[in-house]
């Protein structure tokens, strides 16, 4: 892990009770009747040069938290500062000013690309919104991000169409360094890509933010990639993170139920072990955002669940530094004497492999 | 490109030929007379002699036959002639002749050509001038009261026939408050602001009845297919880029949008050539369309069978037109 | 009627009043006509349609035509030729017309007695498919005279010589224009066609086929203070409905054609108040034709609706008047033409001396007597109310074509069958198929495989002798003639034949009438045709124009010279 320990680095992100609440409208009126919280308070700090994980089943809102992060979504609540900039405060106008300090690399690289630019276009495009180059300077800026990841010159006038999924995820790096960001979203850039070119961007990334001293967010549900790129890592579930840890210490010693059950899905490389691994399989489904239970959000499906979890939601404890849980059981018992004994409490789903999500 | 154009264009010919026998045979078969507009005072043996007198005493196929030269040879020189002035282009000879006027169809067409492309082509174009920034704003500000009254009157353009609104008009501002004449002079010739003023004001209920209903077709495409784009990743790169709205919209969605608008209108700019025949003849607009209808209630089987060609020719053009357009805006296409 | 007559009056007073008289040509402005049918050639020779025909009569003109009431006039000829002037020859086999002196074409030649015997050779040139062909029959051939003087010589005795040359029919046309337009070339002569010379009011500045013609005055017609009008805008298309309107409600136009509109629509386009309704009556006669033949599809082709199988049913009499007794005339022309129509109870209503007073009884409806007739025939009413004669129902298959006044009639006339014990079973055909002819095509009048039809038919000029003629034996359509013909009934008496010969070979006016009225009369009282309404024209004018008088004889626009701006 590149990155220096957290707490000698400033803050560069701060995303406080984020929450981002998608209304419903229904009947004859089109009158709003709910609301699905896709993303219902959370919070946490990115510090500058690290990489900040955030994993977690599809539909979990780690999606959303991304684009509200870099208010491509309006926030509902909730602030987020991005280098002493409170982003969600800011005028429309003021907003787009400031947009050359954080981009995004978006999940599918073909949807994200519009069909009718060339790759100049596509790369060039910010340039002349937020920079005064000349054409030539322009085009030397170009080929300079194009040489950056990697694509051929000769490409330049190409559209995306005539590109690979991993060209094409290349270009959309290339556009969101285009001015020089100082934080990237990365949405899942390579849940679309064949594995073959999944650990060639992984590894473009890890090196342009070496170059240019960038910040991540890495959003994926991949976690043995978030455990190679990322310095700290938090666990999504339902709207809201129940576990931040730093990587090592998440991936040894996750504390949360729904991270280790998480964790027990991961394919172990080793085939000779991968036999004696135990998984742990939820049950159920996950609860519809538009209707979270009433306490702790992974209640229904919680292997240890208890009365408590059914009717309290249970807060946030910092349990060591840089590792914080959601978990009544963390709460109740704290830390000591519980890595022993938890595997044994969940015997009951032994040999049910691969139906984790 | 240029053999796929190639290639569509000799395809064509076979389709047009049996588009054109099957005309003449609808035709053929169809009961209807080209005397049955004369009075019954005319005795039977004088209508044996003015059928014989039109060539229907022929067999069909080499009435085909002869049509088909001179649709093919004869007709193209003549028009040929008179857009480059060389008068020695002229195939001599019969031309296609109407039953009706006994004139040359090709010269009536001609004459008819441009009442109908100023009323039709007009309003076509104002429909897509009104048609596209409601379609985009109704998209950008989906469910607004806007996009809801958009909604509204695009679906009363549709919903309305124009044998509806036309009279409707009419007795509104003709009869009511006489503002525009209800029947349109054909002679008129725009030669001074009075004339193009009163040409304005007698164009002015057909062109609207015909934008109104131009617009409404238009808009709900435009509208659909910016939705479309709208929700598109593309769109949210864009927004992510730090560009204006005004960018993201007009450029980037609004150039991906008109794609399938573009082939729409282009696919229906035929219909403007084959006129408006229910508008042309509630406004006495003397178009195509009128011409058309007049034809067939006269059983002119040679206009008939002419402007049908015409026009089936038009929309395997325009179709082909929309298709290369279509390669053109989308780089994603491309014919080899 | 008498409100028909006080408008002829008035109109014919306006038009000689001194004003109109001592103006100047083409003082009165600008005149706008409208047709709704289009014109679509402006020579009457190749093509029949009354709006050809019409539209060139401001153009071309014959040498004689009939005024409002049916009576003949010089027009071009000095006088009109009569046996009494020594015009006619005293074996009816010629006439010699005598051209009026200095006439002069809209370009400035002298109208001669060439351009007249080229006129007759033009229309009976064997392959130029002339649609006036029959007011050239029987002629031999046109003798030129002199310069102003044609001889017309027939190959029979023509007690009514008045066929070549009268009405706007058969106008003179310019032999220097026409002459290599003859036979075959006729089509290909489009600019004669469109742009004819003419001796008329108007001379043609544009013609749209189907669409508008411009006219402005002849500066070479014979009145030198005539036409009033300096231009005329004769614009074609559209509907009966519009065409009105434009004339009494909005005022845009100034004259509008046969206006066959229901009555209620006319008064409510009245009350605009910009222009009035004129009408006038001629020779048409909306009628119910009997079926004399069988047209049951049981029968073999070559025998159906052919005389060679009678009618099962309609053969009887009695059921040919009761049918006609159970209709109310009065009220069919309420419904379907008001001021434009009045009941008629003979096949020829005019001109006077041809009508007949012998049928007028038909005027009552009469349900008893109708149904005394049928029980009579021995049809005795069934369970349902429909009468039945040895197991075989009383019904009657109607055709007619589509029109909306038709139907009406339709509707009403099974009704009143209907309460006689006849069943009618309604049948409408469109009027292109109907009067079509196509011998293919089993729904034309002339096949009338049906047991009647209701159409309307008239005769042109003033005398009714080919008009009768047609109910001849051996005039009716059959599969050996194509099944053209005009004996559409089927009708066949040797008696009325032998009396359609004497009118042929009758040139006494007075006797030619009684012989006529007797024909008339026995195909009315033999129920063959069931007439129900005398229809008239009915047009309209702006209040703003004078001169007008509507005559049904000629072309509406026969005295469009005298037409002035009040």
């Amino acid at each position: 892990m590149t990155a220096p320990h957290p707490t000698a680095q400033r803050p560069l992100v701060q995303v406080r009770d984020l929450k981002l609440h998608f209304p419903i409208y229904g009947g004859f009126f089109r009158r709003r009747i709910g609301e699905v919280k896709a993303v219902d308070g959370i919070s946490f700090d990115i510090y500058e040069g690290e990489t900040l994980g955030i994993v977690g089943e599809s539909g979990c809102g780690k999606s959303t938290a991304g684009r509200a992060v870099l208010r491509l979504y309006e926030a509902t609540e909730g602030s987020v500062t991005i280098d002493g900039v409170d982003i969600s405060t800011l005028s429309q106008e003021a907003l787009r000013k400031t947009r050359p300090m954080m981009q995004m690399v978006f999940q599918d690289p073909q949807a994200s690309l519009n069909p009718r630019m060339t790759v100049a276009g596509i790369i060039g495009e910010p340039l002349d919104e937020h920079t005064r180059l000349s054409g030539a300077e322009k085009l030397a800026r170009i080929y300079e991000l194009m040489d950056a990841v990697g694509l051929n010159r000769d490409f330049a006038n190409r559209y995306p169409h005539a590109f690979s999924g991993g060209q094409r995820q290349r270009i959309g790096i290339a556009r969101a360094l285009a001015l020089n960001p100082r934080f990237i979203v990365c949405d899942e850039p390579i849940a679309a890509l064949d594995v073959s070119i999944q650990a060639q961007v992984v590894n473009l990334l890890e090196e342009l933010q070496e170059k240019f001293g960038l910040t991540y967010m890495f959003i994926s549900h991949d976690l043995s990639m978030v455990r190679h790129i990322a310095d700290r890592v938090a666990v999504m579930y339902l709207g809201k993170i129940v576990e931040v840890a730093p990587v090592s210490r998440l991936y040894d010693a996750p504390l949360h139920p729904y991270t280790e059950a998480l964790l027990s899905a991961v394919p172990e490389p080793d085939p000779s072990l991968e036999g004696t691994k135990q998984r742990i399989v939820l049950k159920g489904d996950v609860p519809s955002p538009a209707n979270p239970p009433k306490g702790c959000n992974f209640c229904t499906r919680c292997p240890k669940v208890m009365d408590l979890c059914r009717t309290v939601k249970p807060s946030t404890v910092e349990v060591a530094p840089g590792h914080s849980v959601a978990c009544h059981l963390i709460n109740q018992n704290g830390i000591a004497g519980r890595t022993g004994g938890h595997e044994a409490e969940h015997n009951q789903t032994h040999n049910q492999q691969g139906e984790v999500a | 490109m240029f053999t796929f154009t190639m290639r569509r264009l000799l395809l064509a010919i076979p389709t047009l030929l049996f588009i054109a026998l099957v005309i003449f045979l609808l035709l053929e078969l169809s009961p209807g007379d080209p005397m049955s507009d004369m009075p019954l005072t005319i005795p039977p043996e004088v209508r044996q002699q003015m059928r014989l007198a039109l060539g229907l005493g022929e067999a069909w196929y080499i009435r085909f036959y002869k049509w088909l030269y001179l649709f093919s040879v004869v007709e193209p020189s003549h028009v040929l002639a008179n857009m480059t002035g060389y008068d020695w282009l002229r195939v001599e000879g019969q031309r296609i002749l109407s039953f009706q006027t006994r004139s040359p169809v090709a010269d009536i067409i001609a004459q008819r050509l441009p009442q109908t492309l100023w009323v039709v082509g007009l309003s076509y174009l104002f429909g897509i001038l009104v048609a596209v920034p409601i379609g985009i704003y109704s998209a950008y500000r989906q469910y607004s009261w806007f996009d809801q009254a958009g909604t509204f009157v695009s679906m009363v353009g549709f919903s309305l026939p124009t044998f509806f609104t036309g009279p409707l008009l009419i007795l509104i501002c003709s009869i009511c408050v006489g503002w525009f004449p209800i029947i349109s002079d054909t002679t008129l010739v725009v030669d001074s602001w009075a004339n193009f003023l009163k040409q304005l004001r007698q164009m002015a209920m057909p062109v609207f009845v015909l934008t109104l209903y131009n617009a409404a077709q238009i808009t709900r495409f435009m509208r659909a297919s910016m939705l479309d784009n709208l929700t598109q990743d593309y769109v949210r790169t864009a927004r992510a880029k730090g560009m204006t709205e005004r960018i993201v919209v007009l450029v980037h969605v609004l150039r991906n949008s008109l794609i399938p608008v573009v082939t729409v209108i282009a696919l229906g700019i035929p219909t403007i050539f084959t006129g408006a025949i229910i508008t042309e003849q509630v406004f006495r607009v003397n178009g195509l369309g009128a011409l058309l209808i007049g034809a067939i209630y006269g059983s002119d089987i040679p206009m008939v069978l002419t402007l049908s060609v015409v026009f089936a020719i038009l929309i395997v053009l325009f179709n082909l037109i929309a298709d290369i357009l279509y390669a053109v805006l989308d780089p994603r296409i491309r014919y080899d | 009627m008498k409100r028909t007559m006080a408008l002829f009056g008035a109109a014919t007073a306006l038009a000689m009043m001194p004003l109109a008289a001592h103006a100047e040509r083409g003082a009165s402005g600008h005149l706008n006509i409208i047709y709704w049918q289009a014109p679509s050639i402006l020579n009457p020779y190749l093509s029949g349609g009354t709006k050809d025909v019409e539209s060139s009569s401001l153009v071309l003109e014959p040498l004689a035509r009939y005024n409002q009431n049916g009576e003949l006039v010089a027009w071009l000829a000095e006088s009109i030729p009569t046996v009494e002037n020594g015009g006619v020859a005293e074996d009816l086999t010629s006439i010699t017309w005598t051209l009026r002196e200095g006439l002069l074409w809209s370009d400035g030649t002298p109208v001669t007695s060439a351009d007249v015997a080229f006129s007759a050779e033009y229309c009976m040139h064997p392959e130029g498919g002339c649609a006036q062909a029959a007011r050239y029959q029987d002629v031999e051939s046109v003798e030129i005279v002199d310069e102003r003087t044609v001889t017309v010589h027939f190959s029979v005795p023509k007690p009514v010589p008045y066929g070549p040359f009268v009405t706007a029919q058969s106008p003179i046309i310019q032999r220097a224009q026409f002459e290599n337009c003859t036979g075959a070339r006729a089509p290909e002569c489009t600019d004669a066609n469109f742009y004819p010379i003419g001796t008329g009011a108007f001379r043609v500045v544009d013609f749209r086929p189907n669409d508008v013609i411009s006219f402005e005055a002849n500066q070479n017609y014979r009145d030198p203070a005539l036409p009033h009008f300096a231009t005329i805008t004769f614009k074609g298309g559209g509907d009966a409905a519009s065409a009105g309107r434009a004339v009494m409600e909005t005022g845009e136009m100034d004259y509008a054609w046969n206006l066959q509109l229901a009555p209620d629509v006319i008064a409510t386009m009245a009350q605009g108040g910009r222009g009035v309704p004129i009408s006038a009556f001629g020779t048409l006669v909306e009628r119910i034709e009997v079926n004399m033949t069988d047209p049951s599809p049981d029968l073999p082709p070559e025998i159906r609706s052919t005389r060679a199988a009678p009618h099962p049913v309609l053969s009887d009499i009695r059921v040919r008047e009761a049918l006609s007794r159970a209709i109310d005339r009065e009220l069919l022309v309420e419904v379907g033409y008001g001021q434009a129509g009045r009941p008629s109870c003979n096949l020829v209503p005019a001109p006077p001396i041809f009508r007949s007073d012998a049928n007028d009884n038909c005027l009552e409806q009469d349900l008893d007597r109708a149904r005394a007739l049928l029980d009579e025939a021995g049809w005795v009413v069934g369970a349902d109310g429909i009468r039945v004669r040895d197991g075989r129902r009383l019904t009657i298959d109607y055709m007619t074509s589509t029109n909306a006044v038709r139907q009406d009639f339709q509707a009403l006339i099974q009704q009143w069958w209907r309460e006689i014990g006849v069943e009618a079973n309604l049948r409408n055909i469109n009027a292109s198929v109907f009067f079509g002819g196509d011998p293919g095509s089993p729904d034309t009048f002339q096949k009338f495989y049906a047991d009647v039809s209701m159409y309307a038919n008239n005769f042109p000029g003033t005398d009714p002798e080919a008009y009768l003629g047609a109910y001849r034996c051996g005039f009716e359509p059959r599969p050996e003639t194509q099944w053209q013909g005009e004996n559409i009934n089927r009708f066949c008496d040797p008696a009325y034949d032998a009396l359609h010969l004497q009118l042929a070979q009758t040139a006494s006016i007075e006797e030619r009438g009684r012989i006529g009225r007797e024909l008339n009369d026995i195909l009315m009282q033999n129920y063959i045709i069931i007439p129900l309404v005398d229809r008239g024209r009915l047009s309209a004018h702006s209040n703003t124009l004078g001169g007008v008088v509507l005559n049904t004889w000629d072309s509406e626009l026969w005295n469009v010279a005298e037409w002035h701006r009040l």
